[in-house]
Order: structure tokens, then sequence, then C-alpha cells
């Protein structure tokens, strides 16, 4: 497994879409907006330019754990790549473990460039504690982001898969209030914005940077809809596999 | 033990019937050809041998197990008709990749050597021309050293020189012992390359031997007369006939031995032969009787 998850991080860490749109976009976003609006202070106590690292560091996770599990294995499906390896001695299961697998660690570069953006040009500063358990938590928590990309990629053909990779990615993103507070969002749509996992993913960094605890119901919505949304991967996956 | 059986193996589509019954026993060591127009089953067949595609009834083994299972072995290694590599990775990553995936694979530089790739090493798969990519293909079909190399029209893609270099690739991995199956409709590269030839059509094998056999039991040679307007009846009882056609006047009678057709033709008929020509058929002229429609 090793060699397989070497490969796919490689192919991914080449591909020009992913380097400026994962893991340039929202470095430059965080820079831009932090330079505008960093020195507010956010209604729990926190600096916005605190609270902008949580949400363009998840915005970053989202899309690169969406773009890197749907476009490639879309792809792959229909370009005979699938059917090569299906006629390897790599087993099935092997292979969306490891898509998911490296689809975390594509997960690591936008994160750490957008906390490295905001130490070194805002001059955030959070405590050993919150920093380990800011970063680990941002991570895993793209797990669900991660299993929904797959699931477009399994259901999809490449180009449509891409296009569907992008509404998810943003309209996670704008939801979930990584672009604008939810506050200010009409209230219909401050109601779907609570239940979808981007904005729990993101609340849960929120409570982190204003030093307090992460609310356990964020958390469960999160590792709920990791859980549901692992569930349909597999189950689109298998349908996927038995049709190449 | 046999490398490849298929017994009384069926697939459909809905209504079309793509392999209709067949039985077809490949030893270990052999190299064989599947010889068939466009939709004949050939790609169906390879998918069941594969373990890609399941039969709709009979059975499928490979090396005495299920195709599955000489899969996860690592006794198959396969060149799918189509198919494209990664744009972002080398000819070397790539083929290092899907080596590594089997238990006792050949050497890195050994297979880039075999496969005429030593020179393309560092070259991405999205810089390749067709044919090279071609090669690489059959890479990774041979990477893993398997025991039967599956390859379904491997060169489709590549010009006259890229196939010649590429058969003398396959025969060299062939000598090992192996075993190896190849789809083609060209007929002579099943003529050359391998030691027997299943013609297959419509989902059914239809001739099945050395291409030498394949001929001669197909009317090896054509024996070509004027007829004007005398009656046909009695050249297809003639010596060795296999199939008499009759067009514009000429009479055209498939044989597998001329003399005796020629000979029973003056002394045994009272046919006013004229014009009589005869020539050779090619493993073409057989398969094109073989795989006619009726």
């Amino acid at each position: 497994m090793p060699n397989h998850i070497r490969i796919e991080a490689l192919r991914m860490l080449r591909n020009k879409r992913y380097a400026i749109f994962v893991v340039g976009f929202p470095v430059v976003f965080y820079l831009v907006f932090s330079s505008v609006w960093g020195d507010g202070i956010s209604a729990d106590g926190a600096r916005a330019s605190a609270v902008l690292m949580v949400s363009m560091g998840a915005y970053g996770a989202i899309a690169a754990s969406m773009m890197s599990t749907a476009v490639p294995w879309a792809q792959e499906r229909r370009s005979g790549w699938l059917r090569q390896l299906r006629t390897t001695p790599l087993p099935g299961w092997s292979i969306i473990v490891t898509k998911l697998v490296t689809s975390l660690l594509l997960v690591l570069p936008s994160l750490l460039l957008v906390c490295l953006a905001a130490v070194l040009f805002q001059g955030v500063r959070l405590t050993a504690a919150e920093w380990l358990s800011l970063i680990p938590i941002l991570w895993i928590g793209a797990v669900p982001f991660a299993a929904l990309g797959l699931t477009i990629g399994s259901l999809l053909p490449g180009d449509t898969a891409q296009s569907a990779a992008m509404v998810g990615v943003f309209g996670l993103a704008l939801l979930g209030g990584l672009w604008f507070p939810v506050e200010i969002m009409p209230e219909a749509m401050r109601t779907v914005a609570q239940v979808l996992p981007s904005f729990s993913y993101a609340d849960i960094g929120r409570h982190i940077v204003a030093g307090s605890a992460p609310p356990v119901s964020e958390v469960v919505t999160v590792v709920a809809w990791a859980a549901g949304l692992c569930v349909v991967a597999v189950l689109t996956y298998r349908r996927a596999l038995a049709r190449a | 033990m046999n490398a490849i059986t298929f017994t009384d193996v069926s697939k459909s589509y809905g209504d079309v019937l793509a392999v209709d019954s067949l039985d077809l026993t490949v030893e270990a060591g052999r190299t064989v050809a599947l010889l068939g127009p466009n939709g004949a089953g050939k790609s169906t067949s390879i998918g069941m041998l594969l373990g890609l595609t399941r039969p709709t009834r009979g059975r499928v083994e490979v090396l005495g197990g299920s195709p599955d299972e000489a899969v996860a072995r690592g006794d198959i290694g396969a060149m799918p008709q189509t198919g494209d590599l990664i744009p972002e990775l080398t000819v070397r990553e790539t083929v290092d990749f899907v080596r590594r995936l089997y238990p006792e694979p050949l050497g890195l530089d050994e297979v880039l050597a075999m496969a005429d790739l030593t020179d393309l090493a560092r070259r991405r798969a999205d810089r390749l021309s067709g044919g090279q990519a071609q090669r690489v293909r059959f890479a990774l079909a041979v990477a893993g050293a398997p025991r039967l190399l599956v390859l379904d029209e491997p060169t489709a893609a590549m010009d006259v020189e890229s196939r010649l270099r590429f058969w003398e690739s396959m025969r060299a991995y062939a000598a090992g012992g192996r075993t190896v199956l190849f789809a083609t409709h060209y007929m002579q590269e099943a003529d050359e390359n391998s030691d027997r030839v299943v013609v297959i059509a419509r989902g059914r094998i239809v001739a099945d031997g050395t291409a030498d056999q394949i001929k001669a039991g197909n009317g090896g040679h054509v024996v070509r007369f004027s007829l004007g307007g005398q009656a046909v009846a009695g050249l297809d009882a003639l010596p060795g006939v296999v199939a008499v056609e009759v067009a514009d006047g000429a009479a055209l009678l498939r044989t597998a031995d001329p003399d005796a057709t020629v000979a029973a033709l003056y002394r045994g008929t009272s046919l006013d032969v004229r014009d009589l020509r005869i020539t050779g058929a090619d493993l073409e002229d057989a398969f094109l009787a073989l795989t006619r429609e009726p």
C-alpha cells in the first residue's frame, strides 16, 4: 500500500490544478481577507485573523480532500486505468483505502500553509495545546469530505465529477460559513448551514482558537456525517468496481 | 496443468449472445492467437478470463483455480484493449508501481529493456506517442513475471516498425515457458506469432489448430476455371473440395488437395474446363471463409 499511496500522492502534487486551486487559493484568500478584516474581534473574543485562519484552513482541507478523490477516481474509472489495476494482485478494498489515506495526506499542505501564513503575516499566536488540537482535528475532520469526493467519483464520469466536486466544495464552504459568518445569512440558509458537516467542522476549530471547548453536538455532527458518507462511499465504490 | 480452461461458457448482454457455449483448453507454455473479426466475442472472452466479467453460464479456470484467484496470486498479466496511463507519472514510476504489486516480479531495468523503454524511462505518460504508450502497457503486463500473459489487440495503435519490435518482445517473454493468449483481427499476426490459432466468430469457435492446419482445412488452395453455361452439379463431390462458388460464369473450388481435385476434374467429369488457374490460399482467405456471415 505505501507503494500505491506514494504514486497517488505524486500524481496530485504534480497536477497544476491541485497546486493552484487547492494549495494556492486558501493561502492567498487568507492573506487578502486577513489584511482587510484581520484586526477585528469575533463575538466569542477571538481575533478575526485566527478565525479566518480556521475558515481558510477548513476551506483548503475541504477542497483538497474532495478534489483529490473525486476527479482522479472518476477519470481512472473511465480511462481504463482501473481495469488495468484490476488485473494485478492489488485487492479492491486496498484501492479505496489508499485513496482515502492519500487524500488526507494531501490535505496537509494547504492546511499547514494557511496556519504558517497566519503566524508569519498576522502574528496569530496559539498555545502549544491549541495548535496540537486544532491541526489534527482539522486534518482528521476532513474524512467526511474525502468520502463525499469518492462517492462523486464513483457515480459520475470525469468532467461531470470535476464540476460536481467544485460545486460541492464551494457550496459546503459558502453554506458552512467559511466565506461569510452564518450570522449574516437569511434564516433559511442558516438552518441549512447548521446541519452541514462543513459548518460543524469549522465551528470546532473556531472554538479552539477562541480558547473554549468545542460543543459536543458539533463533534457528533461531524462524526455522524463521516460515518454516513463513508458507508455511501463504500457502497458506490463497490458498484463502480463491478462495472469497471 | 492447463493454463486456461473454458467449459461451456456463454455470456449474454440482454438479448445479445456475445459468447456462445465456448469450450477451449490451452496447455501451459503455448502461445495462442484468438483470431476473429470485431464483435466476435474476443474481448468478452478475455474479460471473463481476467475475472473482469462473469460468465452467464459455464466455468472459466485459470491455472487450476478461478480467474480471481489467479489474478490475486499474481499469475496473470494483462494488456486490455484500451486504457490510458496516469498522465502525471513517468514511465519508470508507472512500471515500477505495477511491478511491485506482484510477489515475484521481473527487475525494473529488465522490464524496461524488454519493452524497449529504457530511453523513455523518465518521460511523463502524457508526453508519449500512441505506440510508446502501448509499449508501456505491454511493460505493465509483463512486469510482474506472470505465468499467463493476456494481450487484447496489443498492436492496435502501432506502426509497422513498432509491431515487429513488439512481437519480438512478446516472443522473448513467451520463450521463458510462459503461456500467452493474444487477441487480434490481423491474420498475419496470428500466423506469425502463435503456435496455435483459435478462430472465433459470432461467439463460437469456428476453427482451431496451427495456422497451416486452418489454411488447409478450409481449402488451402483455390482452383478456378471458366464454367460458361455448364451445370455445377457434382463439383462439391470432387476429392479435396470443401467449398464451391460460382460467379460470373466462373467456378471457384476451395480445396485442400489441388492435385486430386484437378485430376478428378479432367478425368471424372465431362465438363469443358477452360482457363484453369490454381492459387494458394493464405490465412486471410481461410479466415474470411470461416467468419463470413451465414
